[in-house]
């Protein structure tokens, strides 16, 4: 949980495996990397066994990238497909309960605002629209209402992908699953709207399409929650499997979704707006 | 035997767009020689998705990145094998 503990002991680099030697010398500590560096240093995502093609490995690809401070960073997350390659992360992560990742979440961002006092950690949840919407629900609408300081950030593929195409709250009306097969009945739930009852301090709603913008995003949404309150950020990540799209097309299907209902949306409170542009004003009078 | 990305390079370093590396899902798949100012495949990281050809197709309409069956490359380039060491890419790429 800082550069410390993944540098290595001096004298043995030689019993370390290729990818932590790599990460450890050409990771992307100690500077924000930008989306336009990819390809370029050894990122804190590893291999993982997430469906080819698939839009949420892609969104937390990103996620990765955004991050403000990789080092100082602790996941949560919970059963889902997002999992699969949040712990092939170099960064620690904590498997919530179904239905508990923001009660850890909570508990754990004050234990750690206690023990170090002198350095920022931020907390990431990251978990499904089952997760969050469905069985983490009432966890994640009183962590909003407590004003707790992590962010939340839902991989909102709309069904349930790891068991099959069930519909979760987060699906569309009408959508035919193979676990829904005359059609979801009710209306998508609006998260959006709920997180602006509680109170959250930055909301934002996206599409992988464009990649700098998820990465700012993301940036966003960390730096608020250190100091102002909750954060939210809702993802439309398709089940390339559960909704047949060919991996070809997920991403004109991600354009497509964004054009006709998602589209990109911020709201973010007066106090969060100042407090970026206080960091944007230090970050220059440093140039 | 499977289909993966692979990059003209003759193409690609007119370029120098990047958007693949930016787009593609896997992480560390796509990789960037900045010297030779080109995109190549790490092949054992591929999962074979096609998104990359897709962007380069019809967003970036610079058509440099097919489908290719792995065993019609001569020396692919395994990232297990070689490590990510941007300093030893010369240009030299399969």
């Amino acid at each position: 949980m800082s550069v410390k503990n993944i540098s290595i002991t001096p004298g043995w680099e030689k019993y370390m495996t290729k990818e932590y030697l790599d990460l450890v010398e050409r990771g992307p500590y100690g500077k924000q990397k930008k989306v336009s560096e990819m390809g370029s240093f050894k990122e804190v995502l590893e291999e993982h066994p997430m469906c080819a093609g698939c839009a949420m490995t892609l969104f937390i690809r990103l996620t990765m990238v955004g991050l403000p401070n990789p080092e100082h960073t602790i996941l949560i997350g919970t059963a889902g497909c997002g999992r699969l390659a949040l712990t092939q992360t170099s960064i620690p992560f904590i498997y919530g309960n179904y239905g508990d990742t923001n009660a850890v979440a909570s508990g754990l961002k004050r234990g750690l605002e206690v023990r170090f006092k002198d350095q920022a950690k931020d907390v990431v949840v990251m978990a499904g629209d089952g997760g969050l919407a469905d069985i983490g629900f009432s966890a994640v609408m009183h962590s909003w209402f407590r004003k707790e300081r992590f962010t939340t950030i839902m991989l909102d593929n709309e069904v349930y992908g790891n068991t099959g195409g069930q519909e979760s709250g987060m699906t569309e009306r009408g959508a035919l699953l193979k676990m829904a097969p005359k059609g979801k009945m009710f209306e998508k739930m609006d998260m959006i709207g709920l997180a602006q009852t509680a109170g959250v301090a930055y909301i934002a709603r996206l599409t992988p399409t464009n990649p700098t913008r998820v990465a700012s995003v993301v940036r966003k949404a960390v730096l608020i929650a250190r100091e102002v309150g909750p954060t939210f950020i809702q993802a439309y990540t398709s089940c390339n499997i559960e909704y047949a799209i060919p991996t070809p097309k997920v991403l004109d299907d991600a354009r497509d979704i964004e054009a006709k209902r998602y589209g990109f949306m911020e709201i973010i409170s007066d106090e969060a707006k100042a407090y970026l542009d206080s960091i944007d004003t230090a970050k220059k009078a440093k140039k | 035997m499977y289909l993966v990305a692979h990059i003209d390079q003759a193409i690609c370093s007119e370029t120098a767009c990047r958007l693949c590396t930016q787009y593609c899902p896997e992480a560390n798949t796509i990789l960037y020689d900045n010297a030779a100012k080109t995109a190549f495949v790490a092949v054992d990281r591929c999962k074979g998705c096609e998104i990359c050809v897709g962007i380069c197709d019809d967003l970036a309409k610079h058509h440099a990145i097919k489908m290719i069956m792995i065993t019609d490359l001569e020396s692919p380039f395994e990232l297990s094998k070689e490590g990510f060491r941007p300093e030893k890419w010369d240009g030299n790429h399969p």
